[in-house]
């Protein structure tokens, strides 16, 4: 794939070069919702919302809901999707249940929400990480023909998030690798697509811990050790007012 | 899942650090590189980010630096995904972080506890 490497300055671990190649090119392919044209399309869509004026202007503002204005639909993404993208990407730290149900309510469905959350967050991780090394961003990738899969994971229901999700003993053989019999809430939250969240967190647990990993305080897989690692978490956590 | 991390490790660390409203490295090796290289990630300050890479490989070895920029990076997707979805934080970090907790970090005060 052109444009994806790692030739720079700094020596990056394989295991993380290896997790930006598969991310990168899973957001081309057809996923369960959405075809490999609108995943591309939500990519760029990020990045465009950086130099969004409507973004900034609402960012800047005491409360987002206090700037008048609308996204515009694009070829691929409707209006509503192009706010959701855009809202998560600029300014997550200020979302709410009554913002997530009137993107629901202009047609969203949960299933396309959730794979869209998934994308931003893959772009959101991968950008980030290059820009902290002062990288280029990747080029967008090629769009994969084909159709979406469809599946919606069958034990899905809503419990006390604002998106249904699966509980671990609602998991299927069809849901594919979900989860062990215990989850913590934010392992859960894009569970309603089993493909999504797989997406997502294949790429997180290398750059953060393997699942098995991450209640084990005494054991550093890291090159820092585990309170050096929680501090960068915690920070960049509070700096986005994440209640999490 | 700091506030475990420094229980096992038997260290002290002013968690209040993580919001701003304490300073210093508590303890944790390179801590106040590490706690401004976040800030500077996440405040997108491109000229801050170089120097704090250059201080970090210096004190604690590019593999670190590394690491800590995965890391950085990774809670950029955290945060929006159990924003977007309105993950609730109960059982977050396996159970520990109660209301009292949140509420001596100031954790409360921020706009989606008011407003989710």
């Amino acid at each position: 794939m052109p444009g994806i490497g790692y030739e720079g300055t700094y020596r990056v671990r394989e295991t993380l070069v290896e997790a930006h190649r598969i991310a990168w090119r899973r957001i081309a392919e057809p996923g369960a919702w959405l075809d490999g044209a609108r995943r591309v399309a939500v990519a760029a869509e990020v990045r465009a919302a950086e130099d969004c004026a409507l973004d900034r202007e609402r960012k800047a503002a005491l409360s987002p809901f206090a700037v008048e204005g609308e996204h515009e639909a694009t070829d691929l993404l409707s209006a509503a999707e192009v706010e959701l993208v855009h809202r998560l990407t600029t300014d997550p730290g200020r979302l709410s249940r009554a913002w997530t149900e009137g993107l629901l309510a202009a047609g969203v469905s949960e299933e396309v929400y959730v794979e869209i959350v998934s994308i931003v967050c893959i772009v959101m991780v991968i950008d980030t990480f290059r820009r902290s090394l002062d990288l280029a961003p990747f080029d967008l990738p090629e769009p994969v023909a084909g159709a979406p899969t469809g599946y919606r994971a069958p034990g899905a229901r809503r419990h006390d998030a604002w998106i249904s999700l699966v509980q671990p003993e609602d998991v299927v053989e069809s849901d594919g690798d979900l989860y062990g019999p215990t989850a913590s809430p934010v392992v859960k939250a894009l569970s309603l697509v089993p493909q999504a969240k797989r997406d997502y967190w294949d790429l997180a647990e290398v750059h953060y811990l393997p699942g098995s990993e991450m209640t084990d305080f005494a054991t550093d897989v890291r090159a820092i050790d585990r309170m050096q690692m929680e501090l960068v978490a915690g920070r960049v956590s509070a700096l986005h007012q994440c209640v999490y | 899942m700091l506030r475990a991390s420094t229980e096992v490790s038997g260290a002290e660390f002013d968690l209040n650090a993580v919001t701003g409203a304490a300073t210093g490295d508590g303890g944790i090796e390179g801590g106040t590189l590490l706690h401004a290289f976040a800030e500077a990630v996440t405040l997108r300050d491109t000229a801050r980010t170089a120097e704090l890479r250059d201080a970090l490989v210096e004190a604690l070895g590019e593999p670190a630096m590394i690491d800590a920029a995965a890391i950085a990076a990774a809670f950029h997707g955290f945060v929006r995904l159990a924003d977007a979805t309105g993950t609730p934080p109960a059982g977050a970090a396996g159970g520990q972080v109660t209301m009292e907790f949140r509420e001596s970090l100031g954790i409360n005060e921020f706009y989606g506890a008011r407003n989710g």
